[in-house]
C-alpha cells in the first residue's frame, strides 16, 4: 500500500490545501518581484497569529452545525477590556492579564451557548443579535475613548514580535509561536480526546447523537463557550499587536474567521474538519489579501472582488483535489483488498 | 421461567395531547429468550420502544430493571441498564469511520487509545461474523453494513436487553439469516432479545415467545409453539386477511414495451437483457449486491451504461437524466424513502404533485392549488392513505402510508414504466396488501412494471416473470409457474448456475 492509501480523508483534505497555498504562492512570487523573503513571512504570521485562534473556536462551532458570527465583537471587547485594566493597574501579573482576556470572551460565549443550546434559538439568529450587542457594550464600556500603545506596558506590546526560533529566514515570533501551539493543542485534543468525539457526532448526525446517549445540549453549549474563548484570548493578541484599540475593533472578523475554516475545508453543515485545516485556512485567506496589495496589475477597487473570487476558486480546488485523492485512496485500498 | 424479568413493562400508558399512543402496556423479557412484537405500523412499537430506551417517558406506569422499579430519563440512562436499540434506517455518524462510530457511546476513559480501539472494534466485527474495514468512512457503508456497526456498538456496551426494530428490512435473504444467527447467539449469551419484525417467516424461525399490539394495547403474549401466522395476522389486524401471497393472473398484452439487450455498466453489472411486455410485471429478485438497484437506475437515467441498448416503444431509449427518463414515462419509485423518495418536512399534497408540476399550473404560471388538493384527495382516497387531510407533512405519516404517498406521487404522472423498488420494505401486512392490489391494479390498466424485491413471497406474488441477479450478473428469467422460493435464492445465492 502506497502512502495514499494510509492517509485520512481528514489529512487528504490538508495535502490538498497545501498545494493550493503552494500554487498561490509559486503564482505571485513570478508576478511580484522580491515577493517571497522574510517580511512576507512574519506580516502574515502576525496577522494570522490572531485570526488562527478565531478560526479554531469557530471551526468547534461550525463542527456542531452551529455558527458564530459575534466573535468580532468578543475580540474588539475583549481587547478593550484589557488595555483598559493594564492601563490602569501597569503593574498586573502578565498571566492575570491573559486570564483576564480568556474570562471575558468565555462569559460572552457563555452567554452565545446557554441561548443556542438551552433556550433553542438558532445559532445564527442569537451570534447575530449577540454580535450587535457585544458591539453595544463596548461601546457604552469605552466611553467613547480609546486605548493607546503609549499606554501599555511595554511587555505586552513587545510580546508580539519577541523572535523565538528562525527556519533560514523565517523568524518564528511568539505571537505567531504561541497561537501555533494553541492550534496544535486544540487539533490534539479533537483527535485524541474522548469527549471531543461528542463533537463531531453532533454535528455529523444529531439524532444518533441523541440515542447514544450524548448530551448534545451540553456539547453544544461547550462548543460556544470555547469559540468565546479563543475570541478572548484573540483580544489579547489584538491587543498587544496594535496597541491602539477603538470601539472597531475586530469588525468583520467573525466572516473571515468563517471564511477561514470553510476555505480550510470545515464542512459548513458540521461533522467534518480540523482546526489545522482552519488554520490553513487563514493562512490562505491572509495570503491573498496581502498579496493583492501588492500585485499592482489589480486596482484598489477589484480588490475586494478578487479575494472573492480567488477564495472561491481555492475552496474548488480543494475540493476537487481532496474528492480526487480520496477516489484514487478508495481505488488503491479496493485493489490491496483484492 | 421462574427468573426475574430483565426488563418489564407494567401498565404503561403514554399520551401525545389527546392520543393515546399506548394504553396499559405489560410486557416482560427474560434473560436468554428472543421475544418478537408483532402489530401493524401505528400500533404503538415504536413508543413502546421509545419508552424502553428512555427517549420518552411513560404518562403512567412502571418500568422494572431486574425486578426494582427505574426512572430511565434519556438515552444515556437506559444504556447505563445494558438497553439498547437498532433500528431499520441505522443511527450511524457519516462523517466518522467505523471504529469511531462503535465507541461514540463510551464514557470511560478521557483519551482515546485507537489502536485499542480498532482491535477492539474488529473483534466486535468479527464476533458476529462480517467484514468491514474499521477505518471506513460510515457515509460509504450500505445499509447492512451500518446496522452491523450498530450492533457492534450495542454490543460493545454489554447489552442486556437488544431491542431490534425491523432489522432485516433492508438486508437480503443471506445478510438477514446472518442476522438472526446473531440474535439468536445474543440470546444464548442471556441476552433479552426483542425483535420487531413484519417478516411472519422470521417471527416463527427465531423467536420464543411472540407479544402482538394493537391500537396501543396488548392483544396477546404466546410461546410461539402455541401460535401460528394465520392467527398472529388475525390478532395484528384485528380481521381476517386474504392471503395475500395469492398470485393473480398476468394482464400482460403482446405488444413488448421495453425491450433491454446485453446493458451494462462498467463494474457495476453486465449483460443485462430482458423483454417486458405492457400490461407485465416483472420481478427482479436477488440479494442485497446483486445490483438490481444499479439496472432501475440506468433505465431511469442516472447511471451511465457503458455499453448495449434499450428498446422502448420500438425505438432506441437514450437517456441521461431523471427528467429525460419522466418526460419518456418512466417512473422510478426508491427504496430510499427518506433519502431520495420523500420530501418528509413537506405536505403531502406537494409531494405528490412534485413530479407532475407542470400538470398544476395556471396560465399564469402559479400553482393551481385546488387542482393540487383535489389530485391529493382523490389518492388519499384511492390508495387509502390515512390522514386526516393532505396539508400534512409526509414525515408524519406511518412507514406504510409514506409509501403509498410515494407511489401516488409516481402514479400521478400516468407513467408507461414503472420501476418500483422494495416497495413494501418495512410497512405492514395490510399496507403490503394494499400496495400489491395498486401495483396489480396499474398493470391491469394498461400499464407495466419491473418490481425490485428482496422479499421472496412478494416476487412470488408479484411477478408475471422473474429475472434473477446475482452480483451484477443475470442468473435466469424465471417463468411463474416454474418458479419457487427454493428455486430463486438457488440462482440468487449461486447454487445453482445460469441456465
Amino acid at each position: 500500500m502506497g502512502l495514499l492509501s494510509r492517509l485520512s480523508p481528514a489529512a487528504l483534505r490538508i495535502l490538498a490545501l497545501l498545494v493550493v497555498l503552494a500554487i498561490v504562492i509559486l503564482f505571485f512570487a513570478s508576478q511580484i518581484e522580491g515577493y517571497l523573503n522574510g517580511r512576507l513571512f512574519n506580516r502574515i504570521s502576525s496577522s494570522v497569529a490572531i485570526m488562527a485562534l478565531i478560526a479554531t473556536g469557530q471551526t468547534l462551532v461550525i463542527l456542531t452545525r452551529n455558527i458564530d458570527l459575534s466573535v468580532g465583537s468578543v475580540v474588539g471587547f475583549s481587547a478593550f477590556a484589557t488595555g483598559s485594566i493594564i492601563t490602569n493597574h501597569p503593574d498586573l501579573n502578565p498571566l492575570l492579564l491573559l486570564l483576564y482576556a480568556a474570562l471575558v470572551g468565555t462569559g460572552f460565549g457563555i452567554i452565545n451557548g446557554l441561548l443556542v443550546a438551552y433556550a433553542r434559538v438558532p445559532s445564527i439568529i442569537v451570534t447575530l443579535a449577540t454580535m450587535a450587542l457585544f458591539r453595544s457594550f463596548l461601546v457604552e464600556y469605552s466611553n467613547a475613548k480609546s486605548i493607546t500603545s503609549d499606554s501599555l506596558p511595554a511587555w505586552l506590546t513587545d510580546f508580539p514580535n519577541l523572535p523565538v526560533f528562525s527556519i533560514g529566514a523565517l523568524e518564528f515570533r511568539a505571537g505567531f509561536t504561541a497561537s501555533l501551539l494553541v492550534v496544535i493543542l486544540v487539533h490534539l485534543c479533537l483527535t485524541r480526546l474522548r469527549p471531543a468525539r461528542a463533537l463531531f457526532a453532533v454535528g455529523s448526525n444529531p439524532e444518533a447523537a441523541d440515542m447514544a446517549g450524548i448530551d448534545a445540549k451540553r456539547v453544544v453549549f461547550a462548543a460556544f463557550a470555547l469559540s468565546g474563548l479563543m475570541a478572548g484570548l484573540a483580544g489579547f493578541m489584538f491587543l498587544a499587536r496594535f496597541g491602539n484599540i477603538t470601539v472597531v475593533a475586530g469588525l468583520g472578523f467573525e466572516l473571515k474567521s468563517v471564511a477561514s475554516s470553510v476555505v480550510g475545508g470545515v464542512n459548513i453543515f458540521g461533522g467534518s474538519g480540523s482546526v489545522i485545516g482552519a488554520f490553513l485556512g487563514a493562512i490562505l485567506v491572509d495570503l491573498l489579501e496581502t498579496s493583492l496589495v501588492r500585485w499592482a496589475v489589480v486596482s484598489e477597487f477589484w480588490r475586494e472582488a478578487i479575494l472573492g473570487a480567488l477564495i472561491l476558486l481555492a475552496v474548488a480546488t480543494d475540493t476537487i483535489l481532496s474528492r480526487r485523492l480520496t477516489k484514487l485512496r478508495t481505488k488503491k485500498s479496493k485493489e490491496a483488498a483484492q | 421461567m421462574t427468573l426475574a424479568p430483565t426488563l418489564a413493562l407494567r401498565g404503561i400508558s403514554k399520551n401525545f395531547g389527546m392520543t393515546a399512543a399506548l394504553t396499559d402496556m405489560t410486557l416482560e423479557l427474560f434473560p436468554g429468550e428472543v421475544h418478537a412484537i408483532a402489530g401493524e405500523n401505528g400500533a404503538g412499537k415504536s413508543t413502546m420502544i421509545k419508552i424502553m430506551t428512555g427517549i420518552h417517558q411513560p404518562s403512567s406506569g412502571v418500568l422494572d430493571v431486574d425486578g426494582e422499579p427505574v426512572v430511565l430519563n434519556g438515552s444515556k440512562a437506559a444504556r447505563m441498564r445494558g438497553i439498547a436499540a437498532i433500528y431499520q434506517e441505522p443511527m450511524v455518524f457519516p462523517d466518522l469511520d467505523v471504529t469511531e462510530n462503535i465507541f461514540i457511546s463510551a464514557t470511560s476513559g478521557l483519551f482515546l487509545n485507537r489502536p485499542a480501539m480498532r482491535r477492539a472494534a474488529k473483534e466486535l466485527i468479527a464476533r458476529i461474523g462480517m467484514t468491514l474495514d474499521v477505518d471506513r468512512i460510515a457515509s460509504g457503508l450500505s445499509l447492512a453494513e451500518q446496522q452491523a456497526v450498530e450492533i457492534a456498538r450495542a454490543l460493545s456496551q454489554d447489552v442486556r436487553v437488544l431491542i431490534m426494530d425491523e432489522p432485516t428490512a433492508s438486508l437480503s435473504a443471506h445478510e438477514a439469516s446472518e442476522l438472526r444467527r446473531i440474535a439468536r447467539a445474543l440470546a444464548d449469551d442471556g441476552v433479552s432479545v426483542v425483535y420487531i419484525s413484519h417478516r411472519l417467516e422470521e417471527v416463527f424461525q427465531l423467536a420464543n415467545r411472540v407479544s402482538v399490539i394493537r391500537d396501543g394495547k396488548h392483544i396477546s403474549t404466546k410461546l410461539i409453539t402455541e401460535t401460528d401466522p394465520q392467527t398472529l395476522i388475525a390478532e395484528m389486524v384485528g380481521r381476517e386477511v386474504g392471503n395475500y401471497f395469492t398470485k393473480m393472473p398476468s394482464t400482460a398484452t403482446s405488444e413488448t414495451l421495453l425491450s433491454v439487450q446485453s446493458l451494462s455498466v462498467d463494474g457495476v453489472f453486465e449483460d443485462i437483457s430482458f423483454d417486458i411486455k405492457r400490461g407485465e410485471i416483472l420481478a427482479m429478485a436477488g440479494l442485497i449486491g446483486a445490483r438490481r438497484t444499479d439496472v432501475a437506475l440506468a433505465l431511469f437515467g442516472m447511471l451511465k451504461t457503458s455499453a448495449g441498448a434499450v428498446t422502448y416503444k420500438g425505438q432506441p431509449l437514450k437517456v441521461t437524466s431523471s427528467r429525460q427518463a419522466i418526460d419518456a414515462g418512466i417512473a422510478y419509485v426508491s427504496e430510499d424513502r427518506r433519502k431520495l423518495g420523500l420530501a418528509m418536512a413537506l405536505p403531502i399534497r406537494w409531494n405528490i404533485s412534485l413530479a407532475t408540476l407542470q400538470k398544476y399550473l395556471t396560465p399564469l404560471g402559479l400553482i393551481n392549488t385546488s387542482a393540487e388538493i383535489a389530485t391529493a384527495w382523490d389518492y388519499k382516497k384511492k390508495l387509502n392513505i390515512r390522514t386526516p387531510n393532505t396539508d400534512i407533512a409526509v414525515g408524519n405519516l406511518s412507514g406504510g402510508n409514506q409509501q403509498k404517498v410515494m407511489l401516488a406521487k409516481w402514479l400521478n404522472m400516468a407513467p408507461d414504466l414503472l420501476i418500483v423498488d422494495e416497495p413494501t420494505r418495512g410497512i405492514d401486512v395490510g399496507a403490503k396488501a394494499e400496495v400489491h392490489a395498486l401495483i396489480r391494479a396499474f398493470t391491469a390498466a394498461g400499464g407495466t412494471a419491473l418490481v425490485i424485491s428482496s422479499d421472496l413471497p412478494e416476487v412470488l406474488a408479484l411477478g408475471d416473470r422473474i429475472l434473477v441477479m446475482r452480483e451484477g450478473r443475470q442468473m435466469a428469467i424465471l417463468n411463474h409457474a416454474d418458479a419457487s422460493q427454493e428455486s430463486i435464492m438457488a440462482l440468487a445465492t449461486g447454487q445453482k448456475d445460469a441456465a
